[in-house]
């Protein structure tokens, strides 16, 4: 029978979300292992921004025109949304190779080492508040049944969630979709106002990216907009400045 | 520091999330949080100093370091204007934000720069003071215990915790704990005091039948207790949400700043719109450009928000909170102060704070029986017998003795009866004597006796036939009675005492202390009522020290508790701390937090008057802007010496 706390799921689909939930924040967004095609698309809209952004600035600084610029913008995407996609793609499959190899690894004890794995489950479940013959019990039930141990390894001793990634080849789709929408709307900008225009437009996308990121997460959406856009800002100044002295002290 | 799981999620849920205790950092890294704000807002500081000095030979340079400032006090600044903005407050912090971030425009980022570090600044040195104010409950739920020992029908023993504990388990509280919940004592005798909930170390008998709370400190023998309440109803689950809804309830400290800061930023701020869309009409100049009304109204707005206006309060308020650490006062934020300065009425608590909490023993008389035995012989016996034992009343006994030049007769076959009294034998004259010390039905189990009607802190002993009386009250803090008339006559404060203490008590300190007035036999929601209905009347300072008091101190205008004694929730619950416990820094504080106001209000008129002198001329384009900034900066430094008077500590006489 459900209860309220679980939101009419069985107690077991509820502990199997509420550990996806703590694996989810337990992951750092910050670009080198994104999980998920939502967060995979969100990164690289805001990481093509940055470099097209940066990219403009920088060449305008040496003097380059805006055809020139346009022209070595739209060829440094092409080859930038491959990197994207692929990347995704690969560290999605790296994870699923490694969680794979987790799982042969536990199944691999099991059969070969069981009096050490009952000894592993029994610190588990003495931690947990068992003790006695109770415990005795929990331990048979769970020796008894060789698939149902290994589920119970791989969460309780792993702490891996099953059933919560989703497939490279979906994240990178998503990579592809952020990278389209943040193309579209760059060269948007740039089509109608040059620089300015690209930079409001990567303004838009940093805002847009801040507030689904914090939303995603639960987080309070203004706060994170209001860093988004401070960071983008900053690293493109710090660039734009550095290239500028180096200009003129260095290359005048 | 190391923390157990336990303590580190209660700390970090009552601290609002703070970083520097994050359960999910490692120890080591937590030490990169600690007062991160200050430290940004510091190193933001480093930036516009390096932007300063390479202004003069490199512009890029320079903006290189802006970007720095900007990024750490600027994204603060933004986030906090979008926060008011939400709230539909325009005040002081929009208007300077608005300023800093539109000086970039007209090539004025350097002022902009300053104004941000010094906004950041003063925001982070707030946020380091008052980052305590977060931790009210903390001690409180330390002290509440989480699990208690059950004892079932068939008497075993286990831990449960007291969730799970329904009305009438039986519960098993040995000496030294402390009682997890409300209920009814099943079997056992003991001494317990409730100088945890109350400040009162006096101890109380408890034997079947009587009724204990939680939060009470078992002394010394075994209690079985029958729950009465379950934990969502105990007294200190009560206290618990009688401080939440206090702190929830009080009322937003008003400073003048803030009523002076709204109407000023919204006059700012429109008449910036109103030269930018008007001037061209008035003196047929263009929009844009270097002569144009967008620039000078941009000039104008800049020049209306200069640091000496954002430092006026901020100094002011640290020089003041300054000297007052160094007095041994400690406070949660300036804002205190201005609080204090217009506190009416000072209410204050009996027992250890008025009081020191420790009993005299005052009267020493014999009240039946024909025995030889001279008072000063009865003070040796009670002596001999008390100084086995550590609570309030032995050590009365004891330095009365003491003070006597008494020499105690030591007691032999000493036996201690929990929750009743002491018994030994005691040699007089080579004779040994049956002597007993305690509390009245102590005394009647041992013979049946007529007993002379005492107050509730007395004590008898027997000895043979004959009984002895002592009775006890309490000790009063010294130099009470002047800092109650120097508040009273001097600083024309009125003072009220609240305590849950009995009438005839409260009367007797009321006397000795020459308080205005008293309210007696108060729980602590009846000292909420009062402290609430006080405030109505005008701002009220409450002075407490027990747990019982933090409701009312957390609801009061100002709450003042006591370092030394105080208990961690009072202290929590309280805005100042007085260190020392003395007291007598009590009418100097009220002194200094009226000079503190009067001096905010001078830096404020000195900081409007270099205004008008320096927007007018620059708004008619008389002077540029460069002027406009020097003549701010002088400004800012007469506010900074005017702040600095206040830095003069308490002189201890």
């Amino acid at each position: 029978m459900s209860h309220d706390h679980f939101d009419g799921k069985s107690a077991h689909d509820h502990l199997i979300e509420a550990r996806s939930k703590g694996a989810k924040a337990m992951h750092e967004h910050h670009g080198t292992e994104v999980t998920g095609s939502v967060s995979s698309a969100l990164d690289t809209a805001k990481e093509l921004t940055f470099v097209l952004t940066a990219l403009y600035l920088l060449l305008d600084l040496f003097n380059f025109h805006s055809p020139q610029i346009r022209m070595f913008i739209y060829l440094f995407s092409f080859g930038y949304l491959f990197w994207k996609g692929g990347r995704s793609a690969l560290l999605g499959w790296m994870r699923l190779e490694r969680v794979h190899r987790l799982i042969e690894e536990e199944q691999h004890e099991i059969k070969s080492n069981r009096d050490q794995e009952k000894e592993e489950l029994t610190e588990l479940y003495q931690a947990k508040g068992f003790t006695g013959k109770l415990l005795d019990q929990v331990i048979d039930v769970l020796m008894a049944d060789d698939n149902r141990l290994l589920e119970v390894m791989l969460q309780e001793e792993l702490g891996l969630t099953l059933e919560s990634y989703e497939h490279p080849l979906k994240q990178s789709f998503g990579a592809l979709i952020g990278f389209l929408s943040a193309f579209v709307l760059l060269t948007l900008g740039e089509v109608f106002a040059g620089f300015y225009g690209i930079f409001l437009s990567g303004i838009i996308v940093m805002c847009a990216t801040g507030y689904l990121n914090a939303k995603l997460q639960n987080n309070d959406t203004t706060r994170s907009i209001v860093w988004n856009v401070a960071t983008f800002l900053l690293s493109l100044g710090i660039g734009y400045f550095f290239s500028k002295i180096v200009l003129v002290w260095f290359l005048a | 520091m190391t923390h157990s799981h336990e303590t580190t999620f209660e700390e970090f849920f009552t601290s609002g999330l703070d970083e520097s205790i994050s359960p999910f950092l490692t120890p080591r890294s937590r030490t990169w949080a600690r007062n991160l704000p200050l430290r940004a807002a510091l190193l933001s500081g480093l930036f516009l100093l390096f932007a300063y000095l390479t202004s003069f030979h490199s512009t890029d340079l320079s903006n290189l370091f802006l970007l720095g400032v900007f990024f750490l006090s600027g994204t603060p600044a933004i986030l906090h204007t979008i926060e008011d903005l939400k709230e539909f407050e325009i005040n002081i912090d929009i208007l300077m934000t608005l300023a800093a971030f539109l000086s970039v425009l007209i090539g004025s980022q350097l002022e902009g720069g300053l104004l941000l570090v010094l906004f950041n600044f003063s925001h982070a040195m707030e946020d380091a003071v008052s980052k305590k104010a977060m931790g009210a409950l903390h001690s409180l739920h330390k002290l509440a215990p989480t699990k208690a020992t059950v004892v079932d029908e068939s008497g075993h023993i286990y831990e449960k915790s007291v969730k799970e504990i329904s009305v009438g388990d039986h519960i098993l509280i040995r000496a030294g704990e402390v009682v997890p919940l409300d209920g009814t004592v099943a079997k056992g005798n003991s001494l317990v005091n409730l100088v945890h909930l109350t400040g009162e170390s006096v101890p109380v008998s408890k034997g079947p039948n009587d009724v204990v709370q939680a939060g009470a400190m078992n002394l010394d023998g075994t209690l079985t207790v029958s729950v009465e309440k379950t934990s969502a109803e105990s007294t200190l689950s009560r206290i618990i949400t009688l401080i939440k809804q206090a702190q929830e309830t009080k009322p937003r400290l008003q400073r003048f700043l803030d009523r002076f800061s709204k109407t000023y930023a919204t006059s700012i701020i429109t008449l910036s719109f109103a030269f930018a869309l008007i001037l061209p009409w008035i003196f047929h100049i263009p929009y844009i450009g270097l002569e144009g009304s967008v620039y000078r109204a941009l000039t104008f707005l800049i020049a209306a928000s200069p640091c000496a206006l954002i430092i006026a309060t901020p100094t002011a308020y640290l020089s003041s909170i300054s000297a007052c650490a160094r007095s041994g006062v400690l406070m949660k934020g300036g804002v205190t102060l201005d609080a204090l300065a217009q506190c009416s009425t000072i209410a204050f608590d009996k027992t250890g704070t008025l009081t020191t909490g420790d009993l005299t023993c005052s009267t020493l008389k014999k009240a039946s029986g024909e025995t030889t035995l001279t008072e000063k012989e009865a003070l040796a016996i009670a002596a001999g017998l008390e100084q086995h034992v550590t609570h309030p009343i032995g050590i009365a006994i004891c330095n009365k003795a003491k003070n006597e030049n008494v020499n105690s007769i030591e007691a032999q076959s000493f036996t201690n009866v929990p929750g009743f009294g002491l018994e030994g034998e005691v040699s007089i004259n080579g004779t040994l004597h049956k002597a007993f010390i305690g509390n009245g039905a102590f005394i009647q189990k041992q013979k049946q006796l007529s007993l002379p009607l005492s107050s509730a802190t007395s004590t008898y002993l027997l000895i043979d036939d004959s009984v002895f009386v002592f009775e006890f009250s309490d000790t009063l803090r010294p130099r009470m009675k002047e800092i109650i008339q120097e508040l009273s006559s001097t600083l024309s404060i009125k003072t009220v005492m609240l305590t849950g203490d009995h009438a005839e008590s409260a009367k007797n300190v009321a006397t000795l202390t020459g308080i205005d007035s008293f309210h007696a036999d108060l729980r602590p929601e009846q000292k909420l009522e009062l402290v609430e209905k006080m405030n109505e009347e005008g701002h009220l300072a409450m002075i407490g020290d027990g747990i019982n008091d933090a409701p009312a101190l957390a609801r009061a205008t100002v709450g003042i508790s006591l370092g030394q004694i105080g208990s961690a929730t009072a202290i929590d619950a309280s805005d100042i701390v007085l260190l020392k416990d003395t007291m007598t820094t009590l009418p100097w504080l009220v002194r200094k937090a009226k000079k503190t106001s009067r001096i905010i209000k001078q830096n404020l008129t000195l900081a409007l008057g270099v205004i008008c002198l320096a927007t007018t001329p620059a708004l008619l384009g008389l002077i540029p802007l460069w002027l406009a900034v020097i003549l701010h900066e002088g400004g800012t430094v007469v506010v900074g010496l005017n702040s600095l008077r206040l830095l003069k500590k308490h002189k201890v006489s």
